[in-house]
């Protein structure tokens, strides 16, 4: 067993774990963040997809002991004092998930590149989640939903702007 | 319309469901772990076909953190056949032989998946390999049987004859051949198939999450195979990641789960992975058609004629179904006087086959489409035109097919696909087709009409319960994967019992919550437990306005229900709201609860039209989709939002099975497509935003008019986009016979038309 410490949705955990044990598995075993899901295991679906100090990374093909010291956001720290994330919103808004498996993976995807990508056309949309697997929806929805979410975000900015 | 405005039905609400979801807080089997539980992982076979010599558990036994290894060498009762399914069942682990790749051969029970997989790999299975069988055609002769116990390896045969038959060939001006086939798929739900279970020894009792379409089939087997009463399992599916057929039947592992759980008196969990999605997760469509179509010169369809053998793998899974319905689909809308089919699901050393979305709709609207396409070749005519012609109009409904209780009742073919083409403009495609062909782009159009025929046996139930806070809790046997039934069962719930949505709360798949169901598949929840949720209201109003002639002390024939009160008829001014008669209820200590079924032995008969463009990149033979069209009847639609969640999620499902995925066996029956990497799913940047246009005829079978709508989508695709890409290649006669039409596929189609040009 290797010590590592993990900041997770800004709580800092210090664990110990196997050196072949997998981010996925830490974060839904030892840490009970369900929330992150594993469709593959070989890094094609996304269904594992966090954001590791910020950028979107497969849980399912990183060890734990290599995310030591990282910050790691997953699907259960994107909403804030109850308040949804826009992408979560418009998500739900515009039918975007069926069974919801590959949900959590889509919702980090999206949410990293609203975050560089404020008015995204819908074939950009399509590129950013192309590394998302979804057997439910057609995707259609979920091209919604990142647009939407990204009207959400622009009008929420130019709000506060308009504010300060 | 002050009515319309007050209806939940037919609102594009969005789903109760989701605010856990998109915060991660749904529990899948895998998400549930029980206190000092045991991991279950299995060995499976690598031989499609062989004689097992001998198993050494030794090594793996030893291993820290193993608690059992299990093979049916040693444990005589796992040899025992699984329960439903008929007639040559397998048993929960192989003993003597194995049957296909990936078969289960030995189980391990470890603390936790790595230790589990570690020991699997230390138990070391000698096996003689046999010849194996990978050809469902050649199987079917016979040489070399796969269980002598059956004495064949045709384990179903349907056979159908209408009109004269194969005799009305001779009648007609032309007969078309062709032999068309289809690849094996996979359903691939983003969830693998789980299951976990918890024996109490005090009480005898067994708690089940599974990962299952049907929670109450579950537990008949469950019970069956342990020797149990029902009474003594509980089956709960938890939040359920995708379905689509492959999650409804027996598998070894629910018995092996289930029956070490009470034998060791220990939780076990099995949470499948990909790759064992891919080697032991039932497939489909897999079929060869030889076809005879006969026609007369004006293009009126005299005669179909068609043998065809379908790939069933090592066990009947529940293959017969797809190969029965790709029966009845075979005539799709089209009027065919004389029919003559005859169907054989074949047994090989495959992994078996089971209903997978559409579940022969699609195999049998192919052939007939694909057979129009070459007929209309044959005859000089346009593909549109035949299509015209022998559609059956509404005039001729109700309209018998010729397959015995097939009859189309409601609805206008002609006029959807007419719409159809009108949305497309099709001349005006047809000139931009031409104009880009002289600039070097392939365009094609693809059209193709079909009927989706739903439900049509059995029933399915719905439990209301008033709750002391004036909540009502639906609960109801047909067990959801993602369809939003929770959502939509609320909203006709809420009209019937005249309550906002919010104050409905459903529970789906939980056999302590209701005593019968049957489960979700075929496109059936709506139409069963949709009426069901009305007839049940019904009932549940009738037992609640009792309860309101004693609060309000007034005889029950005096009680009206309007907007939700009850009241005493001619004194509207004293009434009671549901959470106000909850209340006078509640010192009673009683329960106002109310369980009712809806049954049906007649389907319903959605129908529709589907268009698309595609462009083919002549040099690399990539193809991509330009624009896809829908003209589709659902009957009475419950919410909008969801019914075209399921319309465009099953087109594109059936985009993959169309255009990119196809399990590859060699023919000793390796599988070599097992990972995603090799078995392509379509992405977002593959998809096409898809038009749908709605036309809603109720259907007349069911009070409330609802049909299916959960296959719509997929049911065309394949015949649609293989008569896109040939009508791209109009000109250099370029004739396609297998699905899907991958790249490489249509590349060597290509080169036998000269190539690059």
């Amino acid at each position: 067993m290797v010590p590592i410490t993990l900041t997770v949705n800004g709580v800092k955990h210090a664990l110990e774990v196997e050196p072949r044990w997998l981010l996925a598995d830490v974060l839904r075993d030892e840490l009970h963040l369900t929330g992150t899901h594993l469709g593959c295991e070989q890094g094609v679906c996304g269904a594992c997809t966090v954001l590791l100090d910020g950028r979107p990374a497969r849980s399912c093909l990183t060890l734990a002991v290599t995310a030591s010291g990282c910050e790691i956001t997953t699907v259960e720290g994107l909403a804030k004092d109850g308040v949804l994330h826009p992408v979560q919103e418009a998500f739900w808004q515009e039918h975007a998930l069926q069974c919801g498996f590959c949900t959590p993976g889509f919702l980090m995807t999206a949410a990293h590149f609203l975050e560089n990508n404020p008015n995204p056309t819908r074939s950009a949309i399509r590129e950013a989640l192309s590394g998302n697997l979804c057997r439910c929806t057609g995707y259609q929805h979920i091209v919604n939903a990142v647009e939407r979410a990204a009207t959400i975000i622009r009008e929420g900015d130019s709000h506060a702007i308009s504010q300060d | 319309m002050a009515i319309q405005e007050r209806s939940w039905i037919g609102r594009p609400v969005p789903r109760t469901e989701d605010r856990a979801l998109v915060q991660g807080l749904g529990q899948y089997v895998s998400d549930i772990n029980f206190e000092g539980q045991w991991v279950m992982a299995l060995v499976r076979s690598p031989h499609a076909h062989a004689r097992i010599a001998r198993i050494n558990t030794e090594a793996a036994k030893k291993l820290p953190g193993v608690h059992a290894v299990i093979t049916s060498q040693e444990w005589e009762n796992l040899r025992r056949p699984l329960p439903g399914m008929a007639p040559i069942a397998p048993p929960a682990l192989a003993h003597d032989r194995v049957y296909y790749v990936g078969e289960p051969v030995a189980a391990i029970l470890a603390d936790n998946r790595y230790v589990a997989e570690d020991a699997a790999e230390l138990v070391e299975v000698h096996y003689e390999p046999l010849p194996a069988l990978s050809n469902a055609e050649e199987a079917a002769q016979d040489q070399e049987i796969l269980h002598p116990s059956l004495g064949t390896n045709v384990v179903d045969r349907v056979q159908y004859e209408s009109g004269a038959g194969r005799g009305a060939l001779a009648a007609a001006d032309h007969v078309v051949t062709a032999t068309l086939r289809l690849g094996r798929v996979s359903a691939q739900p983003m969830e693998p198939r789980g299951i976990a279970a918890h024996y109490d020894p005090q009480n005898q009792t067994l708690l089940v999450y599974h990962a299952t379409q049907s929670v109450h089939r579950a537990q008949e087997r469950i019970a069956e195979y342990l020797g149990m009463e029902k009474s003594q399992v509980r089956v709960i599916a938890p939040e359920v990641g995708g379905g689509f057929g492959v999650k409804n039947g027996t598998y070894p592992e629910e018995a092996l789960v289930t029956y070490c759980a009470v034998h060791f008196q220990r939780p076990i969990k099995w949470a499948g992975d990909r790759f064992e999605e891919f080697l032991s997760t039932y497939q489909e469509r897999e079929q060869i058609h030889h076809v005879e179509l006969g026609i007369n010169r004006d293009g009126t369809l005299v005669a179909l004629v068609d043998t065809y053998y379908q790939d069933n793998g090592a066990y009947p899974g529940g293959g017969m179904i797809v190969s029965r319905t790709t029966a009845r689909n075979l005539p799709g809308p089209y009027r065919i006087p004389h029919l003559a089919i005859n169907g054989a699901a074949v047994l090989t050393n495959k992994v078996p086959q089971a209903p997978y979305r559409g579940a022969g709709r699609p195999q049998g609207h192919y052939i007939i489409e694909r057979m129009l396409d070459r007929a209309a070749e044959e005859l000089g005519m346009d593909r549109i035109e035949i299509r015209r012609k022998n559609l059956v109009r509404p005039d001729e409904l109700p309209y018998r097919t010729g397959i015995p209780d097939a009859m189309y009742d409601s609805g206008d073919f002609p006029q959807a696909f007419q719409d159809l083409l009108e949305a497309i403009d099709l001349s005006a495609f047809r000139k931009r087709q031409a104009a880009a062909r002289q600039d070097g782009i392939r365009l094609g159009l693809g059209v193709a009409n079909y009927v989706e025929v739903s439900a049509g046996f059995g029933f399915e139930g719905v439990r209301l319960r008033l709750l002391e806070d004036g909540q009502v809790l639906l609960s109801t046997g047909a067990t959801g994967q993602g369809q939003g039934h929770r959502t939509a069962l609320a909203q006709i719930a809420a009209d019937t019992l005249q309550l906002p949505l919010d104050r409905i709360t459903v529970v789906e798949g939980d056999t302590d919550q209701i005593q019968k169901g049957i489960g979700t598949f075929g496109s059936r929840t709506m139409i069963m437990a949709g009426n069901a949720a009305r007839v049940a209201g019904e009932g549940f109003i009738a037992k609640a306005k009792d309860w309101a002639a004693r609060a309000l002390e007034a005889h029950v024939d005096d009680i009206i229900f309007q907007d939700g009160r009850f009241s005493v008829q001619g004194v509207p001014s004293v009434s009671l709201d549901w959470a106000e008669l909850a209340r006078k209820i509640a010192p009673s200590g009683e329960m106002l609860i109310h369980e009712d079924y809806f049954g049906s032995g007649t389907p319903t008969y959605g129908f529709g039209s589907h268009g698309m463009i595609v462009r083919v990149d002549e040099r690399t033979a990539d193809i991509r989709i330009e624009r896809y069209v829908i003209v589709h009847d659902g009957g009475t639609i419950v919410n909008p939002l969801l019914a075209n969640g399921q319309v465009i999620g099953g087109t594109v499902q059936g985009l993959g099975s169309a255009l990119y995925e196809e399990m590859i066996y060699s023919e000793d029956g390796q599988p070599l497509t097992t990972s995603f990497l090799d078995y392509r799913l379509p992405g977002a940047v593959e998809s096409p935003d898809i038009e749908i246009h709605h036309r809603d005829y109720p259907a007349p079978s069911n009070p409330a008019g609802y049909k299916g709508v959960g296959e719509a989508g997929i049911i065309p695709s394949q015949a649609i986009v293989l008569s896109a890409v040939e009508d791209a290649f109009q000109d250099r006669g370029l004739k396609l016979d297998f699905a899907p039409v991958t790249p490489g596929r249509l590349f060597q189609a290509l080169e036998e038309k000269g190539g690059f040009q």
